[in-house]
């Protein structure tokens, strides 16, 4: 107890010290779990210490248990449980060991552990084993089996399941399945290099050997498991097993004399057997049945007696049938039928106690053999039922085995269906996928194709009409400067001419003329003349050359703002940077500049509710600015979403690789401002 | 006894050459009877020159610079018909009457005709009109005021611009881009930019823009 205070104090220190430096909670967690564990930990070390009384053991085991059950469910408290589980095995407590390994089952179950459900399966084999329900326990150890099969590793339990399971299919005289389970179990011992339980397998294999009547590699098979048990601590034991299986083989053989050699050897382990009295008994047994079948009657029956008096003494059940039975059999050669009868019974009341039907069946055979004929007969159709229904469960057993066998199989079969049709499936959905991606990308390329298309040609028709409107534009002012060049041409040669033609013949006549109006006259010439210089000033300005392209783009610019603005009674004021060379720049600009104005100014009249605009072409360092400002409400930046007209504007702005500002506040008008390098 | 004058006047306007007998032939007039001849296109003109070259020269041509122009063609102004008469009747005294005052036009029919007379009509009265006509008369030479500006102008500059520079300035000042000029002055566009070059150079304004070359071109009066 001072060592267990010790280590809870420590523990509790480190706890303190890192609780102080991370106090959050997951840590807090596994510093909880630690504790715990730690704490099972110290009830399982008192469940074993056996200065305790049982009572005691368990409740230490029934406290680590309630502790274990509060942890989340995971592998830990998995594996705590099978721990539990082993000492309420080892204290005998079978039925608590069950519900340990359902629990962990469960457990495992789900949170999907396969190693811990076949653990689980394992001990639950081993618990149905234990209370000779070897038909739970063939199918617990078979779906342990099936587990580690799939999970190809943890080998060494394997062997051991598959040991378990070749024992359990001896029992049922499946001898040639048994056999085939034995093997495999050595083989998964050899790949985990463990042959903790070689000796055992080895032990099985010669005894089925024996079973199929092949002496001679019975015989090897057991040297085998002896050789295989040297230098572990199971070596004498092995030895002992060995060498009176290999006893029971030359018995077999009816090779008394190597049969009596081999229990000699056995026997001669004198400080063991001193120990193990169970096992004495057992050799001395088997040496007097030998002496009694080779007809050497010098140690007989006394060597019976001798065995079985231990026997009694230790209360061998097991042993006392057989013993009883040798007996029955060498009084019955004896002729005494009378005790011989006495012994049969015996070994018939210990025998239905043991429910060890082998010894039943020849305690009922020696029986109808020793009684007289009446009760003999009973005693013989006792025995033929019971031989039937001895065949019979066992042939019940093995076909039952096969069903869980095939069973499992046909689980793994519809599976393995399942698996493929779940593969076909995913397949198809693969395919399915695939083929709509693709469906899809190309439908999406056809319509980027058909949007680039569309836009394409709407670029192609925007400048189509541009041209269009510019010719038209063009035309138009072509033929204005014409009529203007028509009207310049006229008044200057035709107006102006007679004009002076009239003026010098009024000023010829004046000259005449030598009365008082002669001043006045002359003043009117002087007028006609500044009405001349006027004239052909006008006729001069109508001649000059305006520039037909470039003033057509503006002029276009102008007009569009100007009937706009009259259709929605707004004043405009416009100006145009005359270093902007318009015939220069490509026609995609210009329309794009032409539909920018367009767009704002719908903006404008549908939104702002302006009183005027001001538009702006200015030319600043190769970049063309445009300037659409409005005296209007304006509008919050941020709270207005871009409509349809303000994209149009961005986008075009973006074509022409530009950059464009909307700048507004709430009653102080928009401005827009667009520029765009040459 | 009045000296007899022969005098041929071509205009298209009746009403000019009205007015120009009237001045003429007035009060103020008396020292000469003068027979006039009228032309109101190139052909009858040059028809009259022909015919007047055989029999008697006229002493005096008032001829008009704009014409309409002879029916082959040949004749197109009253430049060419000046030209024809110089060769014709070189003893007639030409004078030239025209609307326009364009310093290149002046500078090129002075160029070309060196008229006895050169009157722009615009700046024209009629008592100018007889000095110049007795000017002319007597031997002397008259010319308006406006082309006597002119003739300062070229005296005053340092250097003077030939006719194709002063139209390239003529037509820059009205507003004609330097790439359309070669519609309106027979010389390619590398030509007119050299020439422009030469002209800013002259004007020691090298590397100037057209707005500058123009406001020195009006300082120095070549526009």
């Amino acid at each position: 107890m001072d060592n267990f205070f010790k280590k809870y104090f420590i523990l509790v220190l480190v706890i303190t010290i890192f609780g102080c430096n991370k106090s959050n909670d997951p840590n807090k967690l596994i510093e909880d779990k630690d504790l715990k564990s730690n704490i099972i930990l110290e009830h399982i070390k008192s469940a074993r210490n056996t200065d305790l009384t049982l009572e005691e053991r368990k409740e230490s085991i029934n406290k680590a248990y309630s502790i274990c059950s509060t942890f989340k469910d995971d592998i830990h408290k998995r594996d705590q449980i099978h721990q539990i589980s082993i000492e309420y095995y080892s204290l005998m407590d079978y039925l608590s060991y069950k519900k340990m390994n359902r629990k962990a089952l469960k457990l495992s179950t789900s949170i999907n552990d396969s190693l811990g459900i076949a653990i689980s399966y394992g001990n639950l084999g081993i618990y149905y084993n234990r209370i000779l329900k070897i038909d739970s326990a063939y199918y617990n150890f078979d779906q342990a089996d099936q587990i580690y099969s799939r999970i190809q590793r943890y080998d060494y339990n394997h062997g051991k399941i598959l040991t378990d399971l070749a024992l359990i299919l001896r029992k049922t005289k499946d001898y040639s399945q048994s056999e085939s389970m034995t093997i495999k179990a050595i083989e998964k011992f050899e790949l985990a290099g463990n042959e903790k339980f070689l000796p055992m397998c080895y032990t099985n294999l010669g005894t089925l050997a024996k079973f199929f009547e092949q002496y001679d590699e019975a015989i090897d098979y057991y040297e085998k498991a002896i050789e295989y048990a040297k230098g572990t601590n199971k070596e004498i034991v092995q030895t002992l097993i060995s060498l009176n299986n290999i006893g029971t083989v030359y018995k077999s053989q009816k090779k008394y004399d190597k049969a009596k050699e081999s229990y000699y050897k056995a026997l001669s382990y004198n400080e063991y057997l001193k120990k193990h009295p169970k096992r004495h008994s057992l050799y001395l047994d088997n040496l007097a049945y030998v002496n009694f079948l080779s007809n050497d009657t010098s140690q007989i029956p006394d060597l019976f007696y001798k065995a079985l008096k231990i026997r009694d003494s230790i209360n061998d059940q097991y042993g006392i049938t057989v013993n009883t039975q040798h007996l029955a059999e060498y009084y019955k050669s004896k002729g005494k039928d009378s005790i011989a009868k006495l012994f049969a019974l015996r070994c018939r009341d210990v025998s239905l106690e043991l429910q060890n039907n082998e010894e039943l069946l020849k305690a009922y055979q020696i029986l109808s053999e020793v009684s007289d004929s009446k009760e003999g007969l009973q005693y013989a159709n006792t025995y033929i039922k019971l031989n039937d229904s001895l065949i019979k469960q066992e042939r019940l057993f093995r076909d039952k085995f096969a069903r869980i066998r095939f069973e499992t199989d046909e689980i793994v079969e519809a599976n393995q269906q399942i698996s493929k049709e779940n593969e076909i499936l995913i397949i198809a959905i693969l395919g399915l996928t695939a083929l709509f991606l693709l469906g899809y990308i190309i439908f999406r390329q056809q319509q980027s194709n058909k949007e680039l298309l569309f836009a394409q040609t709407q670029q192609e028709s925007n400048e189509e009409i541009y041209r269009l409107f510019i010719n038209q534009q063009i035309k138009l002012e072509e033929g204005r400067q014409l009529e203007q060049q028509r009207m310049s041409e006229e008044l200057h040669d035709g107006v102006l001419g007679r004009l002076f033609g009239v003026r010098l013949s009024l000023d010829g006549i004046n000259q005449r003329a030598n009365d008082e109006f002669t001043d006045s006259r002359n003043k009117y010439i002087e007028e006609l003349k500044a009405i001349e210089k006027e004239i052909r000033l006008i006729s001069h300005d109508l001649g000059a050359e305006t520039l037909p392209s470039d003033v057509a783009y503006i002029d276009a610019v102008e007009n569009l703002i100007k009937d706009l603005c009259e259709v929605h009674k707004l004043q405009y004021e416009f100006n145009n940077d005359e270093d902007i060379d318009w015939e220069e720049i490509d026609d995609q600009k210009k329309v794009n500049f032409f539909r920018i104005l367009q767009e704002s100014m719908q903006n404008i009249f549908k939104h702002a509710h302006a009183d005027s605009i001001k538009i702006n072409f200015d030319y600043v360092e190769d970049k063309i600015n445009l300037t659409i400002l409005d005296d209007g409400i304006g509008f919050k930046e941020n709270k207005v979403k871009k409509g349809i007209g303000l994209k149009n504007i961005t986008s075009r702005v973006s074509q022409m690789s530009g950059v464009v500002k909307f700048l507004s506040e709430v009653n102080s008008g928009t401005t827009v401002s667009v520029s765009v390098p040459i | 006894m009045k000296k007899k004058l022969k005098v041929l006047m071509i205009d298209d306007h009746p009403m000019i050459i009205e007015g120009y007998k009237n001045t003429l032939l007035g009060e103020n007039q008396k020292e000469y009877q003068i027979k006039i001849d009228i032309a109101s296109n190139c052909d009858d003109a040059y028809a009259n020159i022909v015919k007047s070259s055989e029999t008697v020269p006229y002493d005096m041509l008032f001829i008009d610079i704009k014409l309409p122009p002879s029916s082959d063609g040949t004749i197109t102004s009253g430049e060419d018909l000046a030209k024809h008469a110089k060769e014709l009747l070189p003893k007639s005294k030409v004078i030239i009457l025209t609307m326009h005052r364009e310093d290149h036009r002046i500078h090129n029919i002075l160029k070309n005709i060196n008229p006895a007379g050169f009157l722009i009509k615009s700046d024209l009265t009629s008592s100018e009109l007889l000095l110049a006509f007795n000017n002319i008369v007597k031997g002397k030479a008259y010319y308006s005021a406006t082309v006597n500006d002119h003739f300062r102008k070229m005296m005053t500059n340092k250097f003077s611009l030939d006719e194709k520079n002063l139209k390239i300035l003529y037509h820059l000042s009205r507003g004609v881009k330097t790439k359309n000029l070669p519609n309106y002055v027979s010389l390619s566009l590398s030509a007119i930019e050299k020439r422009k070059n030469q002209i800013k150079e002259m004007f020691s304004i090298a590397k100037a823009d057209d707005q500058k070359l123009l406001e020195e071109a009006r300082k120095r009066g070549f526009i």
